[in-house]
């Protein structure tokens, strides 16, 4: 059985559970669901069309060569530059990250990505800013692209 | 008309399929290229996603901001710090839907180093673990997941030190 039929079981299990206890809770739930789904798909679906240009245009050897172990420290900058710039929902993190991985780019590289492009976003800066500051949002900023650096090269290091 | 045009899914969408069509009326094979991927791709990771909608649909309903809110106070102290460095992890959302959550956390005074660990461990996203171990593997999830916690504890640390240079 594939593992995405596994979580949808346990994911039907769960609404079914909570369907007994809250039937108003549950279709609230529902909602939310179809909701997220619709805001998600389309952006994934942008996020498959970039993978299919990628396929299409950029041969292996020169995403390993940009990407790859090889490019070592500077990669991880460029990646994490990458993720805090781009506009990547979350769920679009993952699919492209291990598009990369299956290209050949580095497990430190993939992790800078991935933590810069969830915790970061120059889309995003305007409503933290709004919401909790210029102070904290420039340095809460600073310090994740930096802590994200380090992090992603011990992983690279841990999972090499 | 306008409003659709303004719709963010109608915008990804159009953009996708014309792109594609751009790309196949400029070269069919390459254009075929990224049809399949999209085909493929998006094959792979559908139930997946059906499932992660569900989850997070579930916890959103289940677990209202005013739980998290009342479940971690002020974010002080060990055991508080400890909870903001781990509990978001289980959240679902995008950066724009925790703001407003942690705007409310603020005005409550809760710390601002625990307002950065809130969100470095929201980063955590384990409503995303079927995605993430079938793109990137377990041990890639597990010790990216270990890690975010360590980030969020160092996080806290570092912006408190700001805010109370502030103050």
């Amino acid at each position: 059985m594939r593992a995405g039929q596994i979580y949808l079981i346990i994911a039907i299990v769960l609404f079914g559970i909570s369907f007994l206890k809250d039937k108003q809770k549950t279709k609230e739930a529902l909602k939310a669901t179809f909701k997220i789904f619709y805001v998600v798909l389309p952006v994934l679906i942008f996020v498959f069309v970039l993978m299919g240009l990628i396929e299409a245009y950029i041969s292996r050897e020169t995403i390993v060569s940009i990407l790859g172990q090889k490019s070592g420290i500077l990669g991880i900058l460029y990646a994490e530059i990458v993720g805090s710039v781009a506009l990547f929902m979350p769920p679009a993190v993952f699919p492209f990250g291990g598009y990369l991985l299956k290209n050949g780019a580095s497990y430190g590289l993939i992790a800078g990505f991935v933590f810069t492009a969830i915790l970061m976003g120059v889309t995003t800066l305007p409503v933290e800013i709004k919401f909790l500051g210029k102070r904290f949002t420039i340095a809460r900023n600073i310090f994740t692209f930096v802590l994200a650096f380090f992090i992603a090269g011990l992983m690279e290091v841990i999972l090499r | 008309m306008k409003k659709l045009l303004k719709n963010d899914a109608f915008q990804f969408l159009s953009l996708s399929v014309v792109i594609t069509l751009f790309i196949y009326a400029l070269d069919v094979s390459k254009g075929m290229i990224i049809a399949k991927t999209v085909y493929l791709t998006f094959f792979e990771v559908l139930d997946i996603i059906i499932a992660v909608s569900i989850f997070i649909g579930l916890f959103q309903v289940w677990v209202k901001p005013a739980t998290i809110v009342r479940l971690l106070g002020k974010g002080s102290g060990l055991k508080g710090f400890i909870l903001v460095c781990t509990f978001p992890i289980l959240m679902g959302g995008s950066l724009f839907t925790v703001f407003p959550l942690l705007k409310t956390l603020k005005d409550k005074g809760a710390r601002t180093g625990a307002i950065a660990s809130f969100i470095t461990a929201w980063g955590g996203k384990a409503p995303l673990l079927p995605l993430e171990t079938k793109f990137l593997g377990w041990p890639f999830a597990l010790v990216r997941l270990g890690f975010i916690i360590i980030f969020a504890f160092i996080m806290g640390i570092l912006m408190d030190w700001v805010g109370e240079k502030a103050a």
